[in-house]
């Protein structure tokens, strides 16, 4: 990148898009519809009688969250911390305050669903700000760690950041534990990024595992929680998991063939949910498994060229955000589902079912393909 | 704009590197999972999906010993819908309704309720279940099953028993046989949903059932119904509360009729018949006291209920006497009319007393002071010991369920009145069972059999599968005093109490009994007779007991004609022929001629004529003096005192 201006002016630059990336998004987008269809036919048609409920719904999404991403890729990600001309306003101030609005409205006049706030309803569709909140986060973060990357080598700079973005993590961690943590990830993952000096990450990462597991041990309802991850097979509120193990290990190498479940016809509650990784374990098996891994370790691939291929310091930590972001849904949703750690709703990036979260990830998307564009290539 | 240096890009590296740390970690866990535990877990997920659906098995049917079918299987169907498949609704409850004979919101309830499947009745005859199968409602189940069938009714009801919803046996024989009789059970295996919806064309694992083997048992059908016809005739003539009667083979102990009226319908168990309806008529019955009534009325009074034998016990006595050397056939007893033993004054049945009378005498007249003497001479001891000896302290081991024991004084308490009451049968109980294997024990030449109705278990095929064997007990007494007591035995028919038991042509033994029920005084009695035949080689035994006649109430008066009859009828049945003496033939009239030729003979030569033929009612038709008919036809052998017909012109 050390290169004189005249060099730049002498030979020709084309702007770089990442088409293979792109690929690996449309190709994921159109599996997770597949696996929608597949999983929640039956009980599409058992409480709506229309077998392509939820497929369309989530088509829909889909469709618009491609448009949207094929937008934001085109749009200069620089332009979320330029001061807008006229309200004289940074995008991302906006975002952020938006967000911290949304999050404390979800807590007051959000809709309950299994004991916790986290739906807002417009209309005949449910938003979670908190999905809007991850953006928000990922932009947020890396504009406060961009205006003083030096300051991260000391842990005061670290909590600096931490400071900032306090106000809209703590509402979010309050009711939502899992995406406090995937929120905690993408900021520590930015921060560790920008730091030249890093011995603090392990001392705070004590200090975070500790906060974790005072909120596991002494909130009611996640104890338990523990209690039934520990005794799947016997603990009455094991059961979702007990029966994703058992869809997962039927499965066995080759899997029962597309559509050939048997968990789905109801025994797994919502398979189309959070726990689609273990219907597509049943029906493609173990190789299916270990594909759809692979196309995921493929985009973090992608991602990570992006990243350390940004024109500057902002466009690296916003696609490390974002990396961070899908990897740990993704991680955290398999050790989730083959019960490696104790149940939490955390929703499988592009697959399971849920329009916000995927119009948010697909944004996020767009987000890593604008800054792969501001990548110059010259010949 | 900050730059992207080297180190943020390494430490971009480092997160990937977490990441495919983190990701390799949990593909061996999906690899551990899907791999190693995959059968663990895929049998539990196979357990959850399937649904077993039982076949039942064909249970095995009861025969008699000539091969007539006791209980069998009817073919009856279920009527079932299947909520998802049904498309007329309103057609199913009302085609189900009229049909099933049920109200509409029953069936409405039942068709609407959300669930896999809902039966709506079941043992349906299979002309119903045919009709609306020929309505081919979608959704609507005709399955077909067996239901178990009595073709005889209330014939011998307490003795081959019925069966339960689960066709598993409830009393009598289809408990006892159960393991033989009910079969495999077989299965469908389905794959089912969640909810219970079973997944069209998924592969159906089926096991087969095995039908139940067949019972073949002694009892015989016609000897059962000739003793249930004489038990019900003596029943409503005295208005006894019941009538028992057991019909044995004294010779290896088959039983071949058994007998408790009132008995009940074994197609229709759960019902109280009238004879015990008739006194709850008007009531609502708790189900608490239903329960009692319907096992009372099930209950096999014959082995189950215990009773003092009374006179009939003069047997066991005299047998143990005879054996014992105490006492001779012309032994001199006297007899005032009662016996005073220590300060208690026992009366003879006889108010006036038989006076002298040798042992005989004393048996025929079945004289209590008699037997009050015969039982001090022998003791507690050596009675106890015969007693034991034929099967009075045990149960006789009958295959039918609920036999009950004797109740005995314990020897210790047996004093002289004890004793004395016991020499004729007072002051314990026993069954009527048992009583008639120790008759026949008696009677047989000294063999000690265990009675039974099981005689072989075949397989469906016919193969025999076990013949079932008794325990016999050889000797217990000596042939001669059984040859001593038959003879005795038949004098008491032939010209004693049970005189009224006597057969013409036939050679009947027996014994009379009438016992006081307790408590003493309430003037209720069980008449009973225990009766045998031929009496010099006893191919049959039976007793009957009739509970609470009333009016005359003496087992000589109205017991012993029971037997008779019974003997009457099953006798020639059994292939034993009658052999009339001389002077049986002269009195009871019996006796074969030729009908000679009367055509020609004038009305005046008939009356001479008639003077010298035996026959009985003359019977003359037509105007005139000259036969021109008759009947018998001339040349006929016809018995004597037969009815003749005469035409005349």
């Amino acid at each position: 990148m050390a290169r004189t201006a005249g060099e730049v002016n002498a030979k020709k630059t084309y702007h770089y898009y990442d088409y293979s990336m792109l690929f690996l998004i449309l190709f994921l987008v159109c599996f997770g519809l597949v696996m929608i269809y597949s999983t929640s036919s039956y009980n599409a048609q058992r409480i709506y009688g229309d077998a392509t409920y939820y497929l369309a719904r989530q088509a829909l999404f889909g469709g618009a969250g491609i448009l949207i991403m094929l937008f934001v890729s085109k749009i200069d990600y620089r332009i979320y911390i330029r001061k807008l001309p006229i309200i004289k306003l940074r995008p991302i101030t906006i975002l952020y305050f938006l967000c911290v609005m949304l999050q404390a409205l979800v807590l007051v006049f959000g809709e309950e669903v299994k004991g916790a706030k986290r739906w807002i309803n417009i209309g005949s569709f449910s938003f979670q700000p908190s999905e809007l909140s991850k953006i928000a986060v990922i932009l947020g973060t890396a504009f406060i760690v961009n205006l003083a990357p030096k300051k991260l080598d000391k842990i005061w700079g670290f909590l600096r950041v931490c400071l900032f973005m306090a106000p809209l993590v703590g509402l979010i961690i309050v009711e939502n534990l899992s995406t406090g943590l995937i929120i905690g990830i993408i900021i520590v993952s930015i921060c560790f990024v920008a730091s030249r000096k890093k011995a603090y990450f392990i001392i705070s990462g004590i200090v975070m595992g500790g906060l974790a597991s005072l909120m596991i041990f002494f909130v009611d309802f996640r104890s338990t929680r523990i209690e039934a991850w520990r005794n799947v097979e016997t603990h009455e509120l094991g059961y979702q998991i007990l029966q994703g193990l058992y869809a997962i290990a039927s499965g066995g190498i080759f899997g029962k063939g597309l559509g050939e479940s048997m968990q789905k016809l109801g025994f797994i509650p919502e398979s189309h949910n959070d726990m689609i990784f273990s219907v597509i374990c049943e029906e493609l098996g173990l190789f299916g498994a270990v594909a759809l891994i692979l196309l995921f370790i493929l985009l973090f691939w992608r991602i990570f060229i992006i990243a350390i291929n940004a024109p500057d310091l902002y466009g690296g930590l916003i696609a490390t955000g974002v990396l961070a972001h899908i990897a740990s849904q993704v991680l955290i949703n398999i050790a989730v589902v083959t019960s490696t750690i104790p149940p939490t709703g955390i929703p499988l990036p592009f697959i399971s079912y849920g329009g916000s979260s995927l119009l948010v990830i697909l944004f996020e998307m767009g987000i890593v393909l604008s800054v792969s564009n501001q990548i110059k290539i010259q010949r | 704009m900050a730059r992207n240096r080297t180190y943020n890009r390494r430490n971009i590296l480092i997160v990937l590197s977490v990441i495919l740390l983190v990701t390799c970690i949990l593909t061996g866990r999906l690899v551990y999972l899907m791999i190693f535990k995959s059968e663990y877990y895929s049998a539990k997920a196979k357990a959850l999906h399937e649904r077993e659906r039982p076949i039942k098995a064909k249970r095995g049917s009861i025969y008699d010993i000539n091969g007539v079918e006791l209980a069998t299987n009817k073919p009856v169907c279920t009527i079932s819908v299947i909520h998802s498949q049904i498309t007329d609704p309103e057609k199913v409850i009302s085609v189900l309704s009229e049909h099933l004979g049920l109200s509409e919101e029953y069936v409405r309830k039942r068709v609407e309720k959300v669930s896999a499947i809902e039966r709506i009745k079941s043992n349906v005859s299979k002309e119903i279940a045919d009709k609306i199968r020929e309505y081919k409602l979608d959704g609507v189940m005709v399955d077909e099953d067996y239901k178990r069938y009595y073709p005889y009714g209330n014939l011998a009801s307490k003795v081959i028993g019925f069966t339960g919803s689960d066709n598993q046996g409830v009393i009598g024989l289809e408990v006892k046989y159960e393991d033989y009789l009910k079969g495999i059970n077989g299965m469908i295996l389905t794959l089912t949903t969640a909810y219970g919806v079973e997944i069209p064309n998924a592969a159906e694992d089926r096991v087969e059932p095995q039908p139940g083997n067949d019972l073949y048992i002694s009892l015989d059908i016609n000897i059962q119904k000739y003793a249930q016809q004489a038990a019900y005739k003596v029943m409503e003539a005295k208005s006894a509360k019941n009538v028992k009667l057991i019909v044995m083979d004294p010779r290896d102990g088959k039983i071949y009729a058994m007998v408790n009226a009132p008995e009940f319908d074994l197609n229709d168990p759960y019902t109280l018949i009238n004879e015990i309806a008739k006194d709850y008529v008007g009531e609502t019955l708790s189900d608490e006291k239903l329960n009692e009534l319907l096992n009372q009325m099930w209950r096999n009074a014959s082995i189950s209920d215990t009773y003092e034998p009374g006179s009939a016990f003069k047997i066991i006595t005299a047998t143990a006497a005879l054996e014992e050397n105490e006492v001779k056939l012309e032994d001199r007893f006297f007899c005032p009319g009662f016996k005073t033993v220590e300060d208690r004054i026992i009366r003879c049945h006889k108010a006036g007393g038989h006076g002298s009378q040798n042992f005989v005498e004393g048996i025929k007249n079945s004289c209590n002071p008699v037997f009050i003497e015969i039982g001090a001479r022998l003791g507690a001891e050596r009675m106890y010991d015969y007693f034991k000896r034929l099967g009075l302290f045990n149960r006789t081991g009958v295959d039918i369920p609920g036999e009950a024991n004797s109740i005995m004084h314990n020897i210790d308490n047996v004093g002289a009145v004890e004793l004395a009451t016991m020499s004729f049968g007072q002051s314990f109980q026993i069954t009527p069972l048992q009583l008639l294997v120790a008759v026949s024990a008696v009677i047989n030449g000294g063999k000690l059999v265990t009675p039974h109705f099981g005689l072989q278990i075949k397989a469906p095929d016919g193969r025999v599968i076990k013949t079932l064997e008794y325990k016999t007990t050889e000797n217990v007494i000596s042939k001669e005093t059984s040859e001593t007591m038959k003879k005795l035995l038949e004098a008491v028919v032939s010209d004693g109490t049970g005189k009224r038991a006597y057969l013409p042509g036939f050679r009947v033994g027996g014994k009379t009994a009438t016992s006081e029920k307790l408590p003493r005084r309430s003037g209720k009695y069980i008449s009973s007779f225990v009766g045998f035949a031929p009496a010099d080689d006893p191919q049959v035994i039976a007793i009957v007991l009739i509970d609470e006649p009333v009016g005359i109430y003496y087992g000589g008066t109205i017991a012993a004609p029971v037997i008779a009859e019974l003997f009457d009828n099953i006798l020639p049945y059994l292939g034993i022929e009658e052999r009339y003496t001389e002077e049986e033939q002269k009195e009871y009239k019996v006796g074969t001629f030729t009908v000679p030729d009367f055509i020609g003979k004038t009305k005046k030569e008939m009356k001479d004529l008639l003077r010298v033929y035996e026959f009985g009612e003359i019977y003359t038709l037509g105007e005139g003096d000259i036969v021109i008919e008759q009947f018998p036809l001339p040349g006929e052998i016809v018995n004597k005192y037969s009815p003749l017909v005469l035409y005349y012109q």
